[in-house]
């Protein structure tokens, strides 16, 4: 059984656990508030995206061109370095705030494809059974639109919130300290790879899972029996 | 039934859908029309003539080129009015039911109460499950949608659209797309709505129903009103060509 401290030897890894707790909360709460900021501005995006106000839709469209079209290692550089760098904010943002900033704009605009699709798929009849009622285009988007929309679109919803998780690991490069940068630490004390990676990958497919059977039950709560 | 006073008033109305690459089709042609207080419009006519058209004019679902569209006083055409405020009072039951597949029978009655009329989660439910037993399936309210049959869904559709106690009950061919097994009881709990002196307008197949339950009868053909009367008069002696062809090969 000796190989098996050979190739991964827990002991160690069990003396950084701490550093791994660490990283894995902030990978989690990194993403958990990424994640909701994402969901916010995809779904503005998306509503913008389809009004008829053609400044609105153009503005929406132009953000999730410039997002796919750029590396998300430059737009956490420029949401950190530059930004703070124009007249608009009186202070620096700090690298957990630039981090989290730029991860939820990245996803926002992938979320937002997905979210207006949820919301195209909507029947014209969901929305006239709920104007036949009286209920004001924020009503009917709130109480009727959406809930469905989501619940439909959950499973690709649940793919980028994974895409949204991994790629969290960049944020290391402004010197936040998450699950990659934990790795890290095992890698530049110890020199060990597999101790360090293995351990990293696992608690990102532990992420992986809570975050699944939470969106099983919201997409059950969201839908219905048709869910 | 009716006591004279208009709760509908519709003057000279015309809608043209223009669709880009074909001839555009006039909806409806200077239609007038009135419906009073507690009276029921049975409004008939060949497929295409524009009765749905007619019927969506009248809560603002489809906005209208001209003419003028009052509800209860309301100048529905005026940019001052605020239709949803205006469709509270202007019910509406649609062919293919259009509930909200996300909530069950009850909270498709309470939502809208709760959301519209701000009415508390209490008083909603209580009027919800009233409205559901007047409906005859009070044993369903936490059934889904895709759980009913069609005639159960358009009931719970009926009951929504009460809970808003509406001045007046718009219905668009409702029991065209229930199983024929079903279409009865619905039809008699249109004729209990009639008779309980629910103002409304009924756009039907049914003759059967449109005899006995209707104050007036409307043949609408090509977007026009050709022809109206009482339930007698356009049944028995249809005075236009069109009128007698249509019933020809209707009855
Ligand atoms: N949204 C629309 N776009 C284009 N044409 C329409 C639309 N709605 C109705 N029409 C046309 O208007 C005419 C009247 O339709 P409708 O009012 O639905 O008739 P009915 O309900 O009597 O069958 C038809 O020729 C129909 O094709
Ligand atoms: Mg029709």
């Amino acid at each position: 059984m000796d190989w098996i401290l050979d190739f991964y030897n827990y002991r160690v890894v069990a003396q950084y656990l701490p550093e791994f707790a660490r990283g894995l909360g902030s990978t989690a709460w990194i993403s958990l508030l990424a994640l909701a900021m994402s969901l916010v501005i995809g779904t503005i995006a998306a509503i913008m995206r389809m009004s008829p106000n053609p400044l609105l839709w153009r503005i929406a469209a132009g953000y999730v061109q410039a997002i796919r079209s750029t590396p998300l290692l430059i737009q956490i550089y420029l949401i950190y370095f530059t930004l703070p760098a124009l007249p608009l904010l009186d202070r620096r943002l700090d690298e957990l705030e630039g981090g989290i900033i730029a991860l939820g704009l990245n996803a926002g605009a992938y979320m937002s494809e997905i979210i207006r699709a949820g919301i195209e798929s909507i029947s014209r009849g969901q929305v006239e059974g709920a104007m036949s009622v009286g209920m004001t285009y924020p009503q009917r988007m709130r109480y009727v639109v959406l809930p469905q929309a989501f619940a439909r679109v959950a499973p690709p919803l649940l793919g980028q919130t994974a895409v949204l998780i991994k790629d969290s690991a960049l944020v290391s490069f402004i010197g936040v300290f998450e699950l990659f940068g934990a790795g890290l630490v095992i890698l530049n004390e110890r020199l060990m790879p597999n101790e360090a990676f293995l351990t990293v990958a696992a608690c990102y497919l532990a992420i992986y899972t809570v975050m699944l059977s939470v969106t099983g039950y919201a997409q059950r709560r969201l839908g219905g029996a048709a869910a | 039934m009716s006591s004279q006073t208009p709760i509908v008033v519709v003057k000279d109305i015309c809608k043209t859908f223009k669709i880009r690459g074909r001839p555009p089709v006039h909806a409806l042609k200077n239609v007038t029309n009135h419906v009073d207080k507690g009276e029921v419009l049975v409004v008939i006519g060949p497929s295409g003539s524009g009765k749905s058209t007619f019927l969506r004019a009248l809560n603002g679902l489809e906005p209208i080129d001209s003419g003028s569209i009052v509800i209860d006083g309301v100048e529905l055409t005026s940019p001052k009015t605020n239709l949803n405020r205006l469709r509270q009072e202007v019910g509406m039951v649609f062919q293919h039911f259009n509930l909200f597949e996300h909530k069950t029978a009850l909270e498709n009655i309470t939502m809208p109460q709760m959301v519209v009329l701000k009415r508390s989660r209490g008083e909603a439910n209580e009027v919800g499950r009233r409205l559901l037993d007047r409906v005859g399936i009070g044993d369903k309210e936490d059934s889904y949608p895709s759980e009913l049959s069609g005639g159960q869904q358009q009931r719970v559709a009926i009951a929504r659209s009460l809970a808003m106690t509406p001045k007046v009950m718009l219905f668009d061919e409702v029991t065209s797309a229930l199983d024929p097994e079903t279409v009865g009881g619905v039809l008699d709990l249109m004729k209990e709505l009639a008779a309980d002196g629910t103002t409304m307008v009924v756009v039907t197949h049914e003759m059967g129903f449109a005899r006995e339950a209707a104050d007036r009868v409307t043949f609408m053909d090509f977007g026009e009103i050709i022809e109206e009367g009482t339930p007698e008069g356009v049944f028995d002696n249809p005075q236009h060509e069109r009128t007698q062809l249509f019933l020809s090969q209707i009855l």
